[in-house]
This record gives structure tokens, C-alpha cells and sequence, in this order.
């Protein structure tokens, strides 16, 4: 370093909550003291105008080369300070803070005597760690300028046609054959009862034409290399054995296929071809041959669609296919999967007895698209049911089983209910809840409608179990806490509405792109209030149920969100790494290979170097966590802004003693 | 192999049908039965009477048994749960150890754990297996549908691991099968026999076991079978009660112990096996089963 | 009128032994919906811990329905908060007795018997066979019963941890 340190010492009183235990005046003194330090105040908002103000100044006036700020945690405001730095003309990590709110007076309350002097040693260390800092430059970058949506639900299709409305490209990649997700297999939204697919296949339709966007369906993620600005992802298309340019979608293919399965899309409830449409109302509407079931690739026989095709789109040679691309920003929205009650909950019968159902196969039995062709029909018998009882609540708020609420069941289990008696006018339904949530906007007018209806029963009650005697009839007993009577149900049909956890999906993206989880399994935001959206990983971005249970409402407003962070981060065009990365001097390094495996993000590779080897950082992959300074026995590997000639001097104002 | 056999207070004092099948059969699948030297209640009856006294006891039998270098095998559900739920907690709470420990040490023993203790289910479906009963068995018998009730205490509470679990089939059935009988599932399976009502009322016990008889008349079973006292002496014991009780003429079905079915097919003559001490109308079923 | 937050029986139910937790219910009804005494009494084991919870568990003590209880152990093995109702009901047994309620008339000789002769019953039952032959062990050869070794010693140690001779 050439020139003499000039520190400037600030510290902030945070209205009371510093200064009622520190004394603030007695630290400034005490800083005041210390060599190389010029000049020291306090204020009462340090992260104000004014007060930001007040650093500005007297770097200008009095050449200040280092700032010290002892306020609240960095993670409040170290951005503030650093820009008010850079604003007066000083490189931004010329910063040292001291944190002297969560570390000292919000947790010394009782102690104000010590919390001061811990106070004047917390700016002292800060002081001696700032004379050492030196001028780190951020490198930008250029991001580009295009962004991958993962997973095709209505979150994934909303963020998409957002972001490809602002003049970027997108891909939008879904694993299913069509785009639409869950929202697709439902029949009606509620509260207003819109019919799903009429108000969703509009926008799938927008998605498949926009010019921006780029569909790849029935197609997977493998890989995801890079950061922000600059990921790097192989996608894996699978072969449909349909050559999709060819193809015109006519359907002559899955009409002359001989040969049925039981379809995914239906749940199982009804059957499907073995070259098929998942629905009717497909995105893109091209065929699909199931390779695993197909008689033609089993034994060589049949070739019915081939035969049968007049644009002779079928190719039994396809290969799957290789796409790698490179975006700048991610999001992901792989939805929802129901939860497990038949390995889970034996006790509810769920698959071991027909005529118990979950909601989801209820939306399919009444949708005009489903196996039933929207008759509602029991699965064991194909008759109407009469006397229907849906169950809220299986599985969720439970400690055994999911311990969270699936936010949406209550509504879909009045919709499920409206669902039977608009169908079926003689059919009775109870419906058996704990707590009836509510809250979005036109839910306790739907609720209040479905509640009056003389042929709907709620039942305040969770049933423990469902039986089914010799004859095949299903029975249960529910305590209903409103009448404070023990009651015998005997439906014909039960409907379950289950908890919900994240798409299965999920679980290996999260993997690659280290993305955390909740507790509960989600994908964990980087604060629950504020930023919804926003991952620990930089450039990748949350929306919908993956990041936790939601009504379509809410699942369309974060993928918005979503997308405009997204957005911001492309139209910027550009990412700034923050520079406190690892940084190896060659020379030192002997190649003994100890930081690689320890880089959380592979962000460490070994090179040739004159005969031997030695380590390389890459700055963009690097997160700064400090683990291969730490571990690097040589001294070559070391961290920008937390070196040892910084940190030591540190250590050693809070180690010498009292 | 040699085991303890630890018969909890029902058995031996008022299940002896129990008893002598328990004590026919299993010398002659390889497990040498002792008796304990020691004993005392198990303390699942007097749990609402005195909590920790349903640690101490299971605890100071398992000690006993440790001290004489042997398992247990306890053909009462109750007292099984009992030493289960015991070793549990034991192995859970560290002061519960200690409290249980300095009680034993006044009589010189000392609980550590290391006796297991299992119910005839495990020791006849894990301990000797499926394929050796039914090669140890002089005859298949004719395929009667019979209904499995385990009783409560062996399906639950399944977080400490219980013998049978509530899902698929039973250890009881396919011990039942491997004899030649005939199973089938039925509702209620998992349901409660209303033993422990008895002191509060009869009239609710009763009430409770005659609605498990009935589904095992409307499953058109031939027989049902258990391996719990207090299960069997509701199941078997009651029917007349129930019938009174409830009014309904049909609650009635041959009940046996599994052991004493399996004692059949061995070859062992009834009387060894207590059949003249059950309850309910065996005798037309008991024709069908003879050779 | 009655007021809350009598909260001593609940915590004398919290320090019985058991995995008892009145205060996370919700009050959901699982537990009654499964319950075999609820079918055939007025016992609600959803009931019992409300009343703990909010310090008004001296009635059903007092009434004596907590000994309806038929230990299935379904509600511990369901509740979805881990409230175990079976144990706060175990609990409140366990309370009302060293309150000075009494329990059924039958368990109050099964306890005595234990702390007399180490089993519930104080000696074998003679019972009638199909042939009307009356019986008991011995007669059927069975082995003598085995009692605690030293029935004074097993006694003096089962009283120091406070189980009483009931009346």
C-alpha cells in the first residue's frame, strides 16, 4: 500500500436500538483514539440520507481511503455503504463494518457497561482489518440475453409469456409430453367455476406461437453448468418417434393403435393408447409413442400407425436428442405431485378400495375430457353415486405426514362438492373438515353459497379410517364436533383431498443447481416476505407450488414476479460478480489438489502447469465461502477482502485480553 | 433353543387353553420353554393406577430373564407391549434408566437391555419360519377360511415396532396358512376385542367385541383365531353375553388360539392342546379339522 | 361461572410419565371418530384433552369416564399433532388416584393383588369345560404358580415409588 490509511469511523445509533445499551459517544471517543483514524462520529441513522451523506462529505473533504461504519448487520446494509462509497469517488471495498446491533446491543440488553466496551473492540478489530483492505474490482460481465423457464404449468407458462413479452427469448422445457401441468387436469377453477382448460389453453396456445419462446416438451434438464448471467444446460428431448415437422396432429395414429394402457394423464382412471395425445387440447398437438409399451418395439410386429399415417411422420429410429443451451437467468416451476396416501395412509383404503378417490381423479372424472367423458361415475361399478363424503385435510397438518397446510383443499373440497350436486341433483354430500380456510379473494362467497345448499353437510371432524365390509360397501365413523354426535357414514364414493409435495422433479434440479430446501421440502426463498422469489443461487428464480403450496392466484402473481426479476437481471444485460472470490497465487501453489473436492460449486479445476499443476478459481463460478482458503495448506489459495494479513490483525484486538 | 416363557397374569390363572398349546407346541419346533424363576404382573391392566410401575415391572422381568442369560417369548399382547414399550423408553430416557435401576439393584438385578422379548407371532412367523412349520406338521389342514385378529398391541404403537403391521398380511395369516387353513382379509381387522372395558363396563366391552364377531359371521368365515388372551377371552369367551346384549342370535363363531390349530395338524391330541376349555361352539369345526 | 388456567392438573399430567401433549391439539375429532369407547359410552378422548389443556379436567376425574378408556392406542397412533390422547388420559388416571378418586371396582382388587401376590388375580380361576368338567392348574398338570420371590421385598420397593394399596 503507497499511501497512508485515513480511516473515518461512523457510528450509528439506529434510533435506540444501539443506543439505549451502547454508549455511542464513549466509542466514537474511543475511536478517535486509534492511530490512522481521522475522523469520528455518530448519527442517529447512519443508513439515511443524511447520514450517508455525512461519509460522502468527509471522504471528499478530508481524503478519507478507508470507511468504517459500526451499525446493524452487514447483511442490512453493506450494500448501502458501499454505494454511498462508490458515489464519493472510493473503490466500494474499501468498507469495513462493524456489527454492533445483532451482535452487541440487541443481545447484551442487560449488560450496557460490557456491551460498550465490547462495542469500542468490535470498531477497534474493524479499524485494523480496514487498513488493510485493498481497492477489489467487480468484474461485469455480459449476461445473456435469454432465459429458461423449467416446467410447463401455468407458472412455468405465464413466466414465460412475460418474459418473452419483453423482448427476450425464452425456453420454456416440460417433461410431459404437452405443456398445462396440473391446472390442465382439472375441470373447473374455483371460486368462479371457469372451466380450466378454457381459460388455460389460450395461454398454452400463446406460449406454442410466440416467437420468443422456444418449447421443448417431453424433454428433461441433465445438466446445469455455470452462474448467473451464463448457465450453461444440456437438455435431453426424448424421442416421441413422431417426426414432429411432418407431423399435421390429424390423429389417424392413435385412433388405428390396437393396443390400450392406463393413462398417466388420467391418473390411471381411464385408458390411453399406446401413440397417443396426453388431452385433447395438447401443446404442441403431436403424438407420443410409449417406446415401453409399444408391441412394434416389444416384437416387431404391428407398425398400425406407421401404416396409417399419411404424412408419414412415424420414425422408429429416433434418437433421443442432445440440446445444450446457454441462458442467462433460470426459473423454476416444476409444480406439484399429490401426496402418497396409498403407501402412507393404508387406513383411508386409498387403493386398496375403488370407490376411494383423491380430488385430482375427481377433476378428471368430471372433466369432458376425462375417461368418463364428465359423468360422475364410481370407479368400482360405473354407476352415480348418491351419497358422497369428501374428506379435507388427509395427510396435511399432520405430524406423521406432511406437517404443513395445503392452502388450496378446503376450496377444492367445496368446488368437489358443488361438482357432485350440480351433477347429480339427487346426490347427498358431506364433507368432513377441521378448519375451513378460506382467504382468497371470492372464496367465503363460494363457501358461504356451497354452505347453504340442503344436500351439502360439513361435518366438523377429521375420520380416523375408512372400512369396507364383505359387500364391498365403505363405511366410517366421524365425531362432528357441531352437533356433538358420533356419526356412521356410509358413502358410495369417498374423495380425498391430500396433502401435496413438491414434483419429483424437483428433487434432482436441486440438486445440480444446489438450490436449498425448506424443511418441508420446497424450494427455500431467500426470505419469505420480501423476496419470494429469489433462490440462494444468483440467476435462478422460484414460482408456483415448487416454492410451497398455492391457489392458481397466487401461483400466477409469483410467476409474474419471477419473471420480472428475471427480467431486471436480462435487461440489465449485464451480472457483476461480487469480488470477495478466491483467488490462488500460482506460484505458491504446489498442486496438492486439497481445495477441489472441498469447492461446494466445482468451482476449482486443476491445470497444467510447467510439468506439474496447479489450481485455477473460476471468479463467476466462486461464492465466496472461503472453505479452499481455509483448507489450502500453502498459503496460495486466499480469499479477496478476508486474506490473513486482513483477518490477523482482527483476531488479534478481540484476543488480547482485558 | 431356550427361551423364557413369561405368561403375564391372564394365561395362567384363566387362558390355560392358552397355556397348554403354547406348552405343547413349541418344544416340538425347537424352542425348550423354562419358566421364569421371578415373576410379577406386567403392569399394562394398572397403567391409569400407577404410570411408572408399567416401567419398573417390564423392566425388573427383563432383568430377570438377563440374569439368567435367556430370551423371553410372551404370548400375552399385553405384556409384550408392556416390555416393549419399556425397552423403549429405557433406551429413550436416560433418567428413567437410572430410577428403574437403582429400584433393581435392591434385589440385586440390573437392566441393561440385552433379554429380547418376543410374542409367539414373532417367534413361530421369524424365530422358526413359515417353511419349518409346514414341514413340522403331520397333515395340512382342510382349507377352512378363518379370520386373523391380532389384537391392538401387536399392530400398535408402531413408532416403538410392533410384531404385526397395518398393511398387507399379517405374520398371523401366514402362520395360519402355512397350516393349511385358509385366509382372508376382513373389515375391522385392526380393531379393538374391548378387553380393558371390562372393569369400566361390561356392557361397553361386550357392545364392542360383539360388532368384531359380527363381521366375522358376515364374512362368512369358518373359524377365527387369535394369539391374546384377553382377545380371545372376548372373542371366545363373550358370545353368549353379546348375543344377549345385543339381541342378535347370529354373533357366534368357533374361536381358537393359533397355537392350539397348529397343535392339531401336529398331530397333539385335543385335550393336550385345552380345546374342551374354549368357549365357543368349536365342536363342528373341530370335526372338520381332525384327520 | 367457570374460569381457565387451573393449571395444576396439567401440569401434574405433564410430569407422568408418557409422551403427552394436551397443548399442541387442535381439536380435529380424529381421535373420537376411531375411538372403540366412544361408540359404546359418552367417552371422548378429544374431550379429555381440551379439558386438560384448559385446566378443567377435574369433572371427568371426578366422573370416572376416563377408565373407559379401551387402550387401543389407535389415537396415539394417529393424531396428526402427536398430542397422544391415550397418554394424557393415562395421565389423568394416574392424577385422579393420587387425588383420592377411585377407579373401577375391579382394577381397585387387581391393584391390590399385584402389591399382595405379584398378579392381578389373587389365585387361578377354576372354569368348566364343554365336557362340565370344573378345572384349574393343577388338575391340569400345569406347573405351580411362580410368584415374586420375596413378596415382602417386591412390595416395599413397588410403595416407594407410590404405588398405593387402593380401598
Amino acid at each position: 500500500m503507497a499511501e497512508e490509511p485515513k480511516v473515518g469511523v461512523y457510528v450509528c445509533h439506529c434510533g435506540v436500538n444501539i443506543a439505549s445499551v451502547v454508549n455511542v459517544k464513549a466509542v466514537v471517543e474511543h475511536a478517535s483514539t486509534l492511530p490512522n483514524v481521522v475522523v469520528a462520529k455518530d448519527y442517529p441513522f447512519m443508513c439515511s440520507d443524511p447520514g450517508q451523506n455525512m461519509i460522502i462529505e468527509d471522504i471528499k473533504a478530508k481524503g478519507l481511503n478507508r470507511v468504517v461504519v459500526a451499525s446493524c448487520s452487514p447483511r442490512m446494509h453493506e450494500p448501502t455503504f458501499r454505494k454511498a462509497l462508490e458515489r464519493a469517488g472510493l473503490n466500494p471495498y474499501l468498507l469495513e463494518m462493524a456489527n454492533i446491533r445483532e451482535h452487541c446491543s440487541w443481545v447484551h440488553e442487560k449488560q450496557p457497561q460490557e456491551a460498550t466496551e465490547k462495542a469500542k473492540d468490535l470498531v477497534e478489530a474493524a479499524v485494523a482489518k480496514a487498513r488493510m483492505l485493498k481497492p477489489l474490482e467487480t468484474v461485469r460481465m455480459p449476461a445473456v440475453k435469454r432465459a429458461l423457464v423449467i416446467g410447463g404449468g401455468v407458472a412455468g407458462i405465464r413466466a414465460a409469456l412475460d418474459i418473452a413479452n419483453s423482448g427476450f427469448e425464452v425456453y420454456l422445457v416440460e417433461k410431459r409430453p404437452s405443456i398445462g401441468g396440473n391446472m390442465a387436469r382439472l375441470d373447473k377453477t374455483f371460486p368462479t367455476l371457469d372451466c380450466s382448460q378454457c381459460i388455460l389453453t389460450p395461454m398454452m396456445v400463446e406460449a406454442a406461437q410466440h416467437p420468443n419462446i422456444k418449447l421443448l416438451t417431453y424433454s428433461e434438464v441433465q445438466s446445469i453448468d455455470g452462474s448467473v448471467g451464463n448457465f450453461t444446460v444440456k437438455i435431453l428431448k426424448k424421442p416421441r418417434y413422431v417426426n414432429e415437422d411432418l407431423c399435421t396432429g390429424c390423429g389417424i395414429c392413435e385412433q388405428k393403435c390396437p393396443y390400450t394402457v392406463p393413462s398417466e394423464f388420467n391418473l390411471g382412471l381411464g385408458k390411453r393408447k399406446v401413440i397417443y395425445f396426453e388431452f385433447p387440447q395438447a401443446v404442441p398437438l403431436k403424438p407420443v409413442l410409449d417406446r415401453d409399451n409399444c408391441v412394434y418395439f416389444k416384437k416387431g410386429t404391428c407398425r398400425a400407425c406407421e401404416k396409417f399415417c399419411p404424412a408419414k411422420a412415424i420414425d422408429y429410429t429416433q434418437q433421443p436428442k442432445e440440446i445444450t443451451i446457454n441462458v442467462g437467468a433460470i426459473i423454476l416451476a416444476t409444480g406439484y405431485a399429490l401426496y402418497d396416501v396409498k403407501t402412507r395412509m393404508p387406513e383411508y383404503r386409498y387403493g386398496l378400495s375403488k370407490n376411494v378417490i383423491t380430488g385430482l381423479e375427481l377433476e378428471r372424472l368430471t372433466s369432458a375430457t376425462g375417461p368418463t367423458k364428465g359423468a360422475i361415475l364410481r370407479p368400482g361399478d360405473k354407476k352415480e353415486p348418491k351419497n358422497v363424503a369428501i374428506i379435507l385435510c388427509v395427510g396435511s397438518r399432520d405430524e406423521k405426514h406432511l406437517d404443513y397446510c395445503c392452502r388450496f383443499g378446503c376450496v377444492a373440497g367445496i368446488k368437489h362438492a358443488y361438482y357432485i350436486v350440480s351433477h347429480i341433483p339427487d346426490a347427498k354430500v358431506t364433507i368432513c373438515y377441521t378448519d375451513i380456510r378460506a382467504f382468497g379473494k371470492g372464496y367465503e362467497d363460494f363457501y358461504a353459497r356451497i354452505r347453504a345448499l340442503d344436500n351439502v353437510q360439513f361435518i366438523r371432524g377429521r375420520p380416523m379410517e375408512i372400512f369396507e365390509d364383505s359387500n364391498g360397501s365403505l363405511y366410517f365413523d366421524v365425531f362432528d364436533q357441531n352437533t356433538n354426535r358420533l356419526i356412521r357414514l356410509n358413502p358410495d364414493l369417498v374423495v380425498l383431498e391430500t396433502g401435496v409435495v413438491p414434483d419429483p422433479s424437483f428433487e434432482q434440479i436441486a440438486t445440480v443447481l444446489k438450490c436449498s430446501r425448506g424443511p418441508d421440502g420446497f424450494a427455500l426463498e431467500l426470505h419469505p416476505k420480501l423476496r419470494p422469489t429469489e433462490t440462494s443461487v444468483d440467476g435462478v428464480f422460484i414460482a408456483g407450488v415448487v416454492q410451497g403450496p398455492k391457489d392458481i392466484p397466487d401461483t400466477v402473481a409469483q410467476a409474474g414476479a419471477a419473471a420480472a426479476s428475471a427480467i431486471a437481471l436480462l435487461a440489465r444485460g449485464e451480472v457483476e460478480s461480487v469480488p470477495n472470490v478466491a483467488s490462488v497465487n500460482q506460484d505458491l501453489c504446489s498442486g496438492c489438489g486439497v481445495c477441489e473436492p472441498i469447492c461446494p460449486y466445482t468451482a476449482i479445476v486443476l491445470e497444467a502447469r510447467n510439468g506439474g499443476r496447479v489450481a485455477k478459481v473460476e471468479a463467476t463460478k466462486c461464492k465466496g465461502c472461503g472453505a479452499c482458503a481455509a483448507a489450502c495448506p500453502s498459503g496460495a489459495m486466499t480469499q479477496l477482502g478476508f486474506e490473513d494479513k486482513q483477518l490477523i490483525p482482527q483476531i488479534e484486538v478481540l484476543a488480547r485480553g482485558r | 433353543m431356550k427361551m423364557y416363557l413369561y405368561l403375564g397374569c391372564t394365561t395362567p390363572t384363566k387362558q390355560y387353553g392358552y397355556e397348554l398349546s403354547v406348552r405343547a407346541v413349541f418344544p416340538k419346533l425347537g424352542i425348550e420353554l423354562v419358566d421364569m424363576p421371578d415373576t410379577n404382573c406386567c403392569g399394562t391392566p394398572l397403567m391409569g393406577v400407577n404410570r411408572f410401575y408399567n416401567v419398573y415391572a417390564p423392566a425388573r422381568l427383563m432383568a430377570i430373564a438377563e440374569a439368567g442369560g435367556l430370551d423371553i417369548v410372551a404370548p400375552c399382547n399385553g405384556c409384550h407391549l408392556a416390555l416393549s414399550e419399556a425397552a423403549f423408553l429405557l433406551r429413550e430416557r436416560r433418567h428413567l434408566l437410572e430410577q428403574v435401576n437403582a429400584l433393581l439393584k435392591e434385589e440385586g438385578l440390573k437392566y441393561t437391555g440385552k433379554a429380547r422379548v418376543y410374542h409367539p407371532v414373532e417367534a413361530l412367523h421369524d424365530l422358526v419360519g413359515v417353511e419349518k412349520i409346514s414341514s413340522a406338521i403331520a397333515y395340512k389342514l382342510p382349507p377352512l377360511k378363518f379370520a386373523c385378529h391380532p389384537g391392538c398391541h401387536l399392530v400398535r404403537p408402531s413408532h416403538i415396532g410392533r410384531p404385526e403391521k397395518r398393511d398387507g398380511k399379517l405374520k398371523l395369516e401366514a402362520l395360519t396358512e402355512a397350516i393349511g387353513l385358509q385366509t382372508r382379509d376382513h373389515p375391522e381387522k385392526y380393531e379393538c376385542c374391548g378387553a380393558a372395558m371390562i372393569p369400566y363396563s361390561t356392557d361397553a366391552a361386550i357392545k364392542t367385541v360383539a360388532m368384531r364377531i359380527k363381521r366375522f359371521v358376515e364374512g362368512g368365515f369358518d373359524g377365527v383365531t387369535t394369539l391374546c388372551p384377553y382377545c380371545f377371552d372376548m372373542i371366545d369367551g363373550k358370545q353368549d353375553a353379546a348375543k344377549t346384549i345385543t339381541g342378535d342370535r347370529s354373533l357366534s363363531i368357533p374361536t381358537f388360539y393359533y397355537t392350539q390349530l397348529l397343535g392339531l395338524a401336529m398331530g397333539i391330541s385335543e385335550r393336550e392342546l385345552g380345546l374342551n376349555l374354549n368357549m365357543s361352539p368349536v365342536g363342528s369345526v373341530l370335526e372338520k379339522l381332525r384327520r | 361461572m367457570q374460569t381457565y388456567a387451573q393449571t395444576d392438573i396439567l401440569d401434574a399430567v405433564r410430569k407422568v410419565i408418557g409422551d403427552q401433549r394436551p397443548e399442541a391439539c387442535y381439536q380435529c375429532m380424529k381421535c373420537t371418530s376411531g375411538c372403540p369407547a366412544a361408540k359404546v359410552s359418552d367417552y371422548r378422548p378429544h374431550m379429555m384433552v381440551i379439558l386438560t389443556k384448559a385446566g378443567l379436567a377435574e369433572e371427568v376425574m371426578r366422573s370416572g369416564i376416563i377408565w373407559a378408556c379401551s387402550m387401543c392406542l389407535k389415537c396415539k397412533e394417529y393424531c396428526p399433532q402427536d398430542v397422544a390422547p391415550f397418554d394424557v388420559v393415562t395421565a389423568l388416571k394416574n392424577v385422579a388416584i393420587s387425588r383420592g378418586y377411585k377407579p373401577p371396582e375391579m382394577l381397585v382388587g387387581m391393584a391390590n393383588n399385584v402389591l399382595d401376590y405379584g398378579y392381578i388375580m389373587d389365585k387361578p380361576m377354576t372354569i368348566t369345560t364343554t365336557e362340565f368338567e370344573e378345572v384349574s392348574r393343577d388338575t391340569l398338570g400345569l406347573p405351580k404358580l411362580v410368584h415374586p420371590k420375596d413378596v415382602e421385598k417386591f412390595k416395599k420397593l413397588v410403595s416407594s415409588f407410590g404405588y398405593r394399596r387402593l380401598s
